[in-house]
């Protein structure tokens, strides 16, 4: 009877860390990364350059959301990448978040334009619905569905490790219309 | 004699404006938003509530739950779309979903694995 209990002291506390070990580890987690599938929320909203309105029926197929302003820094660190993203025929459609417009105009003419399509969204009111909660953030969208969501600069090492994967796996084909 | 009475005027006169930051239509409303305020996490802050908070991200939230109260949602529902939005994480009372039934059943199962334990072992002392 004895040994049996000698057996438990051990077995218990292994059967407990096995399992948060197997169980409660996260192996795929990554800071800032979110890939709990939502529905890309309605908006009408204006463009940037021509204030013309845009809502969810001008975005179609699979494209890339980027949340940037001119007021923030490392969307201008980050922005290099997109240029090279863009040149590589990815669609990006910019959302510029609590920014004034003539500064944000005068900024994309300063450092190049990778976005097809910019929503000015100076309230935030499309940013609060997707979640975000600062500058940059980059979504993947495919069909109306957010599939991927990532807070913070996007660099070649985030794109390759994040993005890559869920793009191969879900068979994104981007939309060139945008 | 005008130059004096305009600093008396200048240093002995407080004017006061004030008006609530926030518009409520009752009573009852307001109490609501100052508890949600309370139990929801700024999603930007460490552990801070929205009502610790002034980050833009906050005020946004603050007043989207106003006008969601003012839509007639309840606590819940309110609840429910901000955590869709930024994540279970933000609520400080967790609910009981496949993330956290450990958290809740786990002290349970552990005072009974000890209790046991301890129960046998007096038996065979």
């Amino acid at each position: 009877m004895i040994s049996v209990f000698r057996f438990f002291i051990f077995a218990v506390p292994v059967s407990l860390l096995s399992f948060l070990y197997f169980f409660i580890n996260d192996n795929d987690y990554y800071p800032g990364a979110d890939f709990t599938v939502s529905e890309m929320p309605a908006f009408e909203l204006n463009a940037l350059y021509d204030n013309s309105i845009i809502s969810n029926s001008d975005l179609k197929g699979s494209y890339l959301i980027n949340v940037w302003a001119s007021w923030c820094i490392t969307c201008r660190i980050e922005h290099g990448f997109l240029v090279r993203l863009d040149a590589q025929n990815i669609p990006i459609v910019g959302l510029n978040y609590k920014d004034d417009k003539d500064d944000a105009i005068e900024w994309l003419s300063k450092y190049k334009d990778p976005y097809g399509l910019i929503i000015h969204d100076f309230s935030g009111s499309l940013a609060l619905d997707m979640g975000v909660t600062g500058a940059p953030e980059t979504f993947l969208v495919k069909d109306g569905k957010i599939i991927a969501h990532f807070s913070g600069e996007v660099n070649k090492r985030i794109w390759s490790d994040l993005f890559v994967p869920v793009i191969k796996k879900e068979k994104v084909k981007w939309n060139d219309q945008i | 004699m005008i130059k004096y009475s305009l600093l008396t005027i200048l240093f002995f006169t407080q004017l006061i404006i004030s008006d609530s930051l926030y518009n409520f239509e009752n009573a009852a409303d307001e109490k609501r938003f100052y508890n949600l305020i309370k139990e929801i996490r700024c999603p930007k802050c460490t552990s801070g509530s929205l009502a610790s908070s002034n980050a833009p991200v906050s005020v946004d939230i603050k007043e989207k739950i106003i006008e969601l109260i003012k839509e007639g949602k309840t606590d819940k529902e309110i609840k429910e779309y901000i955590a869709l939005r930024f994540g279970n994480s933000v609520l400080y009372n967790p609910g009981f979903n496949q993330d956290t039934y450990f958290l809740w059943i786990a002290p349970f199962a552990i005072l009974f694995i000890s209790m046991t334990f301890y129960y046998f072992r007096r038996r065979i002392k």
